[in-house]
């Protein structure tokens, strides 16, 4: 079973902002890379056809933001799996749509969060788990991308789903309450281009992150990141994660450049895609775990503007 | 406003210190290197500890009391290092003797008397500074330098942490009683709300802060503080003050600043050469310059010439106490607390 090799749709090539095609950009290569899948279909948009296809068993969603949660819900029901570029939806009730659906169908949905596959990160995780740092009960992280397009629908939007997952992957902890800031400093449109997250968890865990788009600069490649690190401080040790490695550096005539061999993160999600589809069992992340941190990202605009902190619904009271 | 030097220009000025604890040995060990000062006594409520601080600063004069210091014509100046809710009679009683004084941090424990020793030393006119000693390390004028530089444009994101293990003393600590010290954002939250307020060059509007009390659920201190400061300019700051990381052998010093122009670092893991022994893993600190040296410097500049630019300015000691005393109100209240409030609150 887990040998089997799965058909792949590809639908919808579109992101957040013009140049951004995540599709055609990550997902295809990795998806033709795989030996557990198979592309044997592309559409640009949701039809009954390519959904009726039974030579289709997984749906990678790419459609506008706009209009992913209804593409990701038709596909669940239509049976089949479904990969789900970030954000799965733009608010914390089209994701809980989308989680919904997911629950009834029993089908895999996996939101597109690959930097917890990391490899640095994905051994953190093992190791706060494990009990290496004690009880954890502070996390910092940086998550700066340099140069690249900046995102019309702002860095939020576009970035903050990846610390964030990373985050609550390693604490395992949800977030209750929500202190934010947003900034435009770099990019020339009025989107937020810098996000700080403050989050108080269960548990009293508190966290923050820093994350946006800075202007270009030489030793990172364009829309590469510049500073993406986590700090884990617990009862008795500390984790510092520098995702910028692990990295053979190479220092020549010009900038500076990194290089390191094995699967990506892309890779790497599309393994724990097959592993979830084979086994039958939730992804993880999950479409739930999409939910939290829509509802996270929710607050962040309800405290940005209000300047308080804002408290989550507690898990169930939805 | 007339200049009430007690000095002429050439001796070397006499100056006592006041709180014969450990930073006073720093502040000694700096006199005992300058040309431009002398250490003329110690002055201690406890006989025994002053006697054995003159004793071991070469036999100068030790007292038990401030006054009888403060009247001998050798001394122009003192350098105070007593628990911070002393700070600010001890100010009281140096400006109305019109000796200049450098007051280990914070300046007071509130706005008010903050205010009021400046005024107070604005009338005597002599120098009062408050010893952010951090400003003077070569880490933060490296930084400084940077940015003055214009090496990333205009800062608008700062992060400094500052971790360490537990370094007082038992339960009988005066800095873990909040009415002596201020809690730990007055005692030394207000050294990395200072110098992020130096670095970005821009004025602090409000505080978000978060505390824990890592080591002992029954400290009333906050042993780790996060605080976020807003600039007026819109600029970020993050610092993180630490009492409660494990191991203590291996302190953390974190700097990040992101400008317009680029991103600067002073990484947690470029701090320093890492010692692996058979008990364990520590951390050696570079050779640098002493920064209670540097700093005792700026403040004698000051007292040579009081209308040249000041290094530490009365107004920024001020800033610094009210950035502490918003931290430890915004901790209480779990929501920012704007500076206007902890300002105008001085005033009322």
């Amino acid at each position: 079973m887990s040998e089997r090799t799965l058909g792949v749709l590809l639908l919808g090539f579109a992101g957040l902002g013009p140049d951004q095609d995540h599709q055609q950009d990550m997902y295809l290569p990795a998806f033709e890379a795989h030996p557990g899948f198979d592309v044997v279909a592309k559409a640009t948009d949701l039809t009954d056809s390519a959904l009726a296809d039974p030579a289709v068993d997984v749906v990678s969603v790419c459609v506008a933001p706009d209009r992913r949660a209804d593409a990701v819900v038709a596909a669940l029901r239509a049976g089949k799996h479904v990969l789900v570029d970030k954000p799965l939806a733009l608010t914390a009730a089209d994701a809980a749509r989308v989680a919904a659906v997911a629950a009834e169908t029993g089908r895999v949905c996996l939101p597109a969060h690959h930097q917890r596959f990391h490899p640095m990160i994905a051994a953190a995780r093992g190791a706060v788990a494990g009990g290496k740092v004690g009880l954890p009960w502070n996390v910092q992280a940086d998550f700066l991308v340099a140069g690249g397009t900046p995102s019309p629908a702002g860095e939020l939007a576009n970035f903050a789903v990846y610390p964030l997952d990373v985050v609550l992957a390693l604490t395992g902890l949800r977030v209750r309450r929500v202190f934010a800031r947003l900034s435009t400093y770099w990019s020339d449109g009025g989107a937020d281009d810098f996000a700080l997250l403050f989050l108080t968890h269960e548990n009293g865990l508190t966290s923050t992150i820093s994350v946006g788009r800075t202007r270009e600069l030489a030793d990172t490649r364009p829309a590469g990141l510049a500073v993406h690190r986590y700090r884990v401080s617990g009862s008795h040790g500390v984790l510092d994660l520098d995702a910028s490695r692990p990295a053979v550096v190479l220092r020549r005539a010009e900038a500076s450049s990194s290089t390191w061999h094995g699967a990506g993160t892309v890779d790497r999600l599309l393994d724990e895609l097959h592993a979830a589809v084979a086994a039958g069992r939730p992804s993880s992340p999950s479409a739930a775990d999409a939910v939290h941190i829509a509802e996270i990202v929710d607050a962040v605009r309800t405290s940005a503007v209000s300047g308080t902190p804002v408290d989550l619904p507690q898990e169930g009271s939805r | 406003m007339a200049r009430h030097s007690v000095i002429d220009d050439t001796a070397p000025l006499g100056v006592v210190i006041v709180g014969a604890g450990f930073i006073a040995d720093h502040h000694g060990a700096a006199l005992g290197a300058s040309a431009r000062a002398r250490l003329a006594g110690i002055v201690d409520v406890d006989a025994g500890r002053a006697s054995a601080a003159a004793t071991a600063a070469g036999g100068v004069p030790w007292t038990t009391d401030l006054a009888e210091a403060l009247a001998r014509p050798d001394v122009g100046a003192a350098i105070v290092c007593t628990p911070n809710m002393t700070h600010e009679p001890i100010a009281q009683q140096i400006a109305a003797a019109g000796k200049h004084l450098l007051m280990e941090k914070p300046l007071t424990i509130t706005v008010a008397s903050a205010r009021a020793v400046v005024d107070a030393f604005d009338a005597a006119g002599t120098v009062v500074m408050a010893a952010h000693t951090h400003r003077f390390y070569d880490y933060a004028r490296a930084v400084d330098d940077a940015i003055a530089g214009g090496a990333v444009g205009r800062p608008v994101f700062a992060r400094l942490a500052l971790l360490g293990g537990w370094i007082w003393p038992d339960w009988r600590a005066w800095v873990l009683d909040p009415a002596k010290s201020g809690g730990h954002a007055l005692h030394n939250g207000v050294h990395l709300l200072d110098l992020v307020s130096c670095w970005l060059r821009d004025e602090p509007v409000s505080v978000y802060a978060r505390g824990r009390a890592q080591t002992a659920a029954e400290l009333r201190i906050h042993d780790y503080l996060e605080m976020h400061v807003e600039y007026a300019g819109g600029a970020n700051a993050v610092c993180e003050m630490s009492r409660g990381h494990r191991p203590s052998t291996l302190d953390r010093r974190d700097v990040l600043v992101a400008g317009t122009d680029g991103v600067l670092q002073l990484p947690a893991d470029g701090w320093g050469s890492t010692v692996v022994t058979e008990s364990g893993t520590s951390l050696l600190h570079p050779q640098a310059a002493n920064g209670f040296a540097v700093q005792l410097d700026a403040w004698l500049d000051a007292i040579a010439d009081p209308a040249a630019r000041r290094a530490m300015t009365p107004a920024d000691a001020v800033r610094a106490v009210a950035l502490g005393v918003a931290t430890e109100l915004s901790i209480e209240r779990g929501e920012p607390v704007t500076l206007d409030e902890v300002m105008e609150g001085a005033r009322a």
